[in-house]
C-alpha cells in the first residue's frame, strides 16, 4: 500500500508525459488504499469501486496542474475521498439499508469462534459498527492516522486542511468515538489473533 | 465487561491500530485495467486557448501585473511566505495581498466564461451535480469552459431589482462552481489594501469573502506559468463544499450573498 515517494515522483513525471504505463504502476501501488478509502466513506463496495475508479481517472487528467514533487498518495485519497462523498450522498437513500448490512456482517462474523477470539472479535465488531456511525469527516482521519499510518502531513493534505489542526481534529473525533462506543462490553484488547 | 467509554485515548488509539489489519473490507476490486481504458479512449483533456495571449496589449498588462506580483513576492521574508504558503485556502484558489494598489485595469476586460450551453448539456460535462441557488432561480444563461478537469460552470443572472450590476463583470450575479481539489492553483486572487480579506465559513465549510475595492483574478492554464483569464472582480464569496468549490461574484452585500449561498447545497 506504501510507495516510496522518490518513486511516486518519477512515476507521476512519467505519467505527466503521457506515459500511461507509469500511470497504471501508480494505480496498482494505491488501489487498495483508494478502495479502502473510499470504503471508509461509502460503506458500500460498488460505490467504493466507482469512486476509487473515477478518482484515478479525474486525478489522471489533473497531473498536468499537479504541483511537481508533491506527494501524489495524499492527493489522490483527497480526490478519491471526495468522488465517495458525491456518491455517499447520490445514495443516502440506500444507507439504511447499507448499515444493516454492516451490522448483519458484524455480528455473523462474531458468532462461530473459540472463546477467546470470539470476544476479540465482538470487541472488534463494536469498534467497528460505532465507527461506521460517525460523521465521514471522523471516521477517515482516524482511518488515515490509526489504519493507513499516514503522517501529519500526509493526512493535512488528505482532508485539506491546516498542519496545526490536524492533532486536534484527530484527538476530537477520538473523543466522539469513545462518546459513541456502548458503555458494556468485553474489553478484549491485546487477546490473540484469530488467524 | 469493561466499560469502553472510559478507555484512554492511547488505549483507543491502540485498539484501533489493532482492528486495522482485521477491518473487514470487501476484496480490492483491480482498477488498473479500467483506468486504463478510459484514459487510453479520452487522452489528456487539451488546454483552453491562450485567448489573453494572442492580444498584444494584454500580454503587455499581463506582463507588468507579474511584474508586481514578483516584486511582492519578493518584498515577502522568508517566515512570512512559509506562513501564507500553509495558510488555510479553498481549495483551486490562492489569495495574494499585496501591499500597494495595481495599476487599474479597465472593467471592461473581456469576461471569458467559456461555451454557452444548456443545463442539460453543462450537467453532463461535469464530474459534480450543479448547484442552483433556490434564492435566485433558474440563471439567466449557463456556460462550459473546456478542459478543465473534473469541469467548470459558470451561472449567470442579468441585473434586476434587488440585484444591482456589477460594473466588472457586466451581471448581477456570477457563480462558478469547479473542482478545487483536481485544480490546485486554478485561480489566483490578488488583493490590494483597499479590498478586505475575511475568512468565513459557509455553513461549516472554509471560505472567504472579499469585498470593497475591485480584486484581480488570474486563471491560470494548466500546466503553465501564464494567465489564461485577468481581469477585476467586485464583492466576493468563495468556498468549498465536497471537493466543488463556489464563487458568488456580485455587488450585494455579505448578507445578501451569503443568503445565496445558503440556497446552494
Amino acid at each position: 500500500m506504501e510507495g516510496r515517494p522518490l518513486d511516486d515522483a518519477v512515476l507521476v513525471e512519467r505519467a505527466r508525459n503521457g506515459d500511461v504505463n507509469a500511470y497504471e504502476a501508480l494505480v496498482q501501488q494505491y488501489q487498495e488504499l483508494a478502495f479502502r478509502v473510499a470504503y471508509q466513506v461509502t460503506g458500500d463496495a460498488a460505490d467504493a469501486e466507482d469512486a476509487a475508479q473515477e478518482g484515478f481517472v479525474n486525478a489522471y487528467y489533473a497531473l498536468g496542474r499537479f504541483r511537481s514533487g508533491a506527494p501524489f498518495k495524499p492527493w489522490l485519497c483527497r480526490i478519491v475521498a471526495n468522488e465517495a462523498r458525491n456518491r455517499r450522498l447520490a445514495a443516502h437513500r440506500r444507507t439504511a439499508l447499507v448499515e444493516r448490512a454492516h451490522r448483519a456482517q458484524a455480528s455473523g462474523e462474531a458468532a462461530p469462534s473459540p472463546e477467546a477470539a470470539a470476544e476479540a472479535e465482538e470487541f472488534r465488531s463494536t469498534l467497528v459498527a460505532t465507527l461506521r456511525r460517525l460523521r465521514d469527516d471522523d471516521r477517515l482521519i482516524l482511518a488515515y492516522r490509526l489504519f493507513f499510518d499516514f503522517s501529519e502531513a500526509e493526512m493535512a493534505e488528505a482532508l485539506h486542511c491546516p498542519k496545526g489542526t490536524v492533532k486536534s481534529r484527530l484527538s476530537r473525533a477520538l473523543a466522539r468515538l469513545r462518546a459513541a462506543l456502548p458503555a458494556e462490553v468485553h474489553l478484549a484488547m491485546g487477546a490473540p489473533s484469530d488467524g | 465487561m469493561a466499560d469502553l467509554g472510559r478507555l484512554s485515548d492511547m488505549e483507543l488509539e491502540r485498539a484501533l491500530r489493532e482492528l486495522g489489519p482485521r477491518y473487514p473490507y470487501p476484496p480490492t476490486p483491480n482498477l488498473a485495467i479500467a483506468v486504463r481504458q478510459r484514459i487510453v479512449a479520452q487522452p489528456a483533456a487539451p488546454v483552453r486557448r491562450l485567448a489573453l495571449w494572442r492580444d498584444p496589449r494584454r500580454l503587455a498588462l499581463v506582463a507588468a501585473v507579474l511584474l508586481v506580483l514578483a516584486s511582492a513576492a519578493a518584498l515577502i521574508n522568508p517566515t512570512t511566505r512559509d506562513a501564507i504558503a500553509h495558510f488555510f485556502h479553498v481549495p483551486g484558489v490562492i489569495v495574494n495581498r499585496v501591499p500597494s494598489p495595481f495599476p487599474s485595469l479597465s472593467p471592461g476586460t473581456t469576461l471569458d466564461l467559456g461555451q454557452r450551453t444548456s443545463m442539460a448539456d453543462a450537467q453532463s460535462a461535469m464530474s459534480f451535480k450543479i448547484a442552483v441557488p433556490a434564492e435566485l432561480g433558474a440563471p439567466d444563461a449557463i456556460y462550459v469552459a473546456g478542459g478543465i478537469p473534473g469541469g467548470e460552470v459558470e451561472l449567470a443572472y442579468t441585473p434586476r431589482p434587488g440585484i444591482p450590476l456589477v460594473r466588472q463583470t457586466g451581471l448581477g450575479v456570477l457563480i462558478t462552481e469547479f473542482r478545487g481539489d483536481l485544480i490546485p492553483g486554478f485561480i489566483t486572487k490578488v488583493v490590494e489594501p483597499g479590498t478586505t480579506l475575511e475568512e468565513t465559513s459557509v455553513d461549516g465549510d472554509p471560505g472567504w469573502w472579499i469585498a470593497g475595492e475591485p480584486h484581480m483574478v488570474i486563471v491560470q492554464v494548466a500546466g503553465q506559468g501564464q494567465p489564461e483569464t485577468l481581469r477585476m472582480a467586485a464583492n466576493t464569496l468563495i468556498w468549498e463544499h465536497g471537493g466543488v468549490t463556489y464563487r458568488i461574484e456580485s455587488a450585494l452585500s455579505k448578507a445578501e450573498a451569503f443568503q445565496i449561498a445558503a440556497g446552494l447545497p
